[in-house]
């Protein structure tokens, strides 16, 4: 017998008990729209997070630190090399000078900045108050929001500030504030007994920026320098200190053209923790993908349910049409086509159910993205859940199998069943 | 041509074995019409299943066309069924959920016959049993006379050289027995299929050209209209 005219014998037959085939199917759809949603929330999940990670890393950019010991347990051993002990038990190795010039040193490497821990007393200018201020360096791989100005070819003497300070110095409008002149002081750390040295740094404000949405520095209060500049200050700040020279960690940028991941190998190799955008990335996808995981677990455990629904249908039909099974056996239909018959049949309930239990989700889904993005206060344009149409496919076909695979016990039974018997059924 | 040899056919086992067939050995010509009489429980019902596959007897031979069908593997029966022979039964056992032309089509497909040709083969079915004004609609919609010529088309749609007719009248009342008796003697003398009615009514059995008696598992006699020999078994 024909694959099709099984296939149209199948479809024929659940046409004739609509409504058991369709709360069969509801079933199987139950598992097939937490699926899908699962999967849908994973992906969105995944793009908001790279959205993220590319928004505030350059891909050529690694992260470098000191390898840390990890066994924290008991009284450490003293280290005469620069770090910085929490309580005698924790303590973190800074990278020395020496360190920095060692990485600069690696082939593939274009630049090396440290992180410079530098504490700034305040930010004013001519005629406004003084005001906290916590200095970053400009770095050109985030993508700032900039609402005046910009930060190309930032130079040395030049500021970018968030919008929030343009308000607090007095300026009517960022616009206004291009160009004009603020201050930075900063005391010298190493005069412990008052009066402290202090130097005023003046820079020409370049740009002005406003909250990124996908930005991990969201707060309002940004200043941010070269970070020549911002070893200038620092210089004046920390030298004479224990720690001067020190740095907690580094931000490496491989030449244009060279894989991050060899300079990430042989900066490992030389005994430093180097890390990628692509390896924080893959931290916050491997927490998605956990998250994802449990959420088709509980989509497996209700197709896992239905299975039980579409042996049990398939019995009783089987069962109810005994003499047709019996008729076609009679006729000539071959054991292997009833038992296809049968499977098709509970493949089509699995079509329909992956199909009504898809479709539901995506309807659903799309509509409630802006909602949830709204809620959670998500960037505009982005959507928390992205349906894609291989995924979607994968579990409909999934499901197919799955129901197929639950129709084939019925299927032997009816493969089976003696056309004598069955046709003295009256 | 049908030879039947020594066939012997026993349900059950031991103290509960029932034998059904005795023995059984007779001869039927292409082309004959032939009745096979007894009693429920005479064992007429399992001659048929034995001479048209279904059923398996423990020993003898069925030899259709020179080719003993209890020596073929069960796909080969199932294609010999297919291709060669066409049921009807007591009850039509038309599916009922199903339209008259889907009902006639089934034999087709389970034959593998192309697409092409079938449309054509399922209405010249319907028509020589009068239903093809009737071709869409639902068989169980269909009088029981109705469902009776239904049966009789599905069986004759993919030319069978052989239809067992399992008391085909046996539900229906005499005037519309009598137009499905004429269909299948006339389906017997127009294409020359051998025809094979299993009955237990003696003057269905007597438009017969051959009568095989049977009675308890075993044959009494065989009448052959055409010889006048009525060999005494």
């Amino acid at each position: 017998m024909k694959f099709v005219d099984i296939t149209k014998r199948a479809g024929r037959s659940l046409r004739e008990s609509k409504a058991r085939t369709i709360l069969t199917s509801l079933a199987i759809g139950v598992g097939a729209f937490t699926i899908t949603l699962s999967l849908a929330a994973g992906a969105g999940g995944r793009q908001y997070a790279a959205d993220i990670v590319s928004a505030n890393t350059n891909k050529q950019e690694l992260q470098v630190s000191q390898k840390q010991e990890s066994a924290l347990s008991g009284p450490q051993e003293y280290s005469d090399s620069p770090s910085v002990t929490f309580g005698g038990r924790f303590s973190v190795k800074q990278l020395s000078s020496a360190d920095i010039d060692k990485i600069a040193a690696v082939s593939g490497v274009k630049s090396v900045s440290p992180a410079y821990n530098l504490s700034v007393k305040y930010i004013t200018r001519v005629g406004a108050k003084k005001y906290n201020a916590s200095v970053s360096q400009y770095n050109n791989a985030m993508s700032y929001n900039f609402i005046a100005g910009n930060g190309k070819n930032l130079a040395d003497d030049e500021i970018v500030l968030s919008k929030d300070y343009i308000t607090a110095l007095g300026f009517k409008s960022p616009q206004e504030a291009i160009g004009q002149t603020v201050d930075l002081v900063v005391a010298r750390a190493a005069d412990i007994v008052p009066p402290q040295d202090q130097k005023t740094f003046s820079y020409k404000i370049a740009g002005v920026i406003d909250q990124n949405e996908l930005s991990f520095a969201s707060n309002q209060t940004v200043i941010l320098v070269t970070p020549a500049a911002a070893k200038t200050m620092y210089d004046y700040n920390q030298t004479g200190t224990t720690t001067y020279g020190n740095y907690l960690a580094a931000v490496v940028i491989a030449k244009d053209g060279v894989d991050v991941n060899t300079v990430k190998d042989q900066l490992n190799k030389l005994g430093y923790d180097a890390q990628t955008a692509q390896d924080l990335m893959s931290t916050i996808f491997q927490f998605i993908n956990v998250l994802q995981g449990i959420l088709i677990g509980f989509g497996a455990l209700a197709v896992l349910t239905s299975v039980f629904g579409i042996i049990n249908t398939q019995y009783i039909s089987v069962l109810e049409r005994t003499q047709q099974i019996g008729l076609m056996k009679a006729l000539g239909m071959r054991r292997r086509d009833v038992g296809r018959l049968f499977k098709l049949e509970a493949a089509w309930i699995g079509f329909l159910g992956g199909a009504i239990g898809a479709g539901l989700a995506m309807v659903v889904g799309l509509a409630a993205n802006p909602w949830i993005s709204n809620v959670l206060s998500l960037p505009k344009g982005t959507d928390l859940l992205i349906f894609q149409p291989l995924s979607v496919t994968v579990v409909i076909v999934g499901l197919i199998l799955v129901s197929v695979g639950a129709g084939i016990l019925p299927a032997r039974k009816a493969a089976k069943l003696d056309p004598i018997e069955a046709l003295r059924t009256e | 041509m049908i030879e039947i040899k020594h066939i012997s056919k026993t349900y059950g086992k031991k103290e509960s074995a029932f034998e059904a067939l005795k023995d059984v050995t007779f001869t039927i010509p292409d082309g004959a019409s032939v009745a096979i009489l007894g009693k429920s429980g005479s064992g007429k019902s399992t001659l048929m299943h034995a001479m048209s596959g279904l059923d398996r007897p423990q020993t003898g031979e069925v030899v259709i066309d020179g080719q003993n069908i209890l020596t073929l593997k069960d796909k080969q029966v199932d294609r010999f069924r297919a291709e060669k022979i066409g049921f009807i039964f007591q009850s039509f056992f038309v599916q009922g959920n199903e339209t008259v032309s889907d009902n006639v089509s089934l034999p087709l497909e389970i034959a593998n016959v192309a697409f092409s040709s079938r449309r054509k083969r399922v209405e010249a079915a319907l028509d020589s049993v009068d239903l093809l004004e009737k071709k869409n609609n639902r068989a169980k919609d269909l009088s029981g006379g109705q469902k009776q010529r239904l049966a009789i088309a599905r069986a004759i749609v993919n030319n069978p050289s052989i239809i067992f007719a399992d008391e085909p009248t046996g539900n229906l009342d005499s005037v519309t027995g009598a137009k499905v008796e004429d269909l299948l003697f006339s389906y017997n003398k127009n294409k020359g299929a051998t025809l094979i009615i299993v009955t237990h009514d003696a003057d269905l059995g007597a438009k017969c050209d051959i009568i095989i008696h049977i009675k308890d598992g075993k044959i009494e006699s065989i009448d052959n209209k055409k010889t006048r020999d009525g060999a005494k078994r």
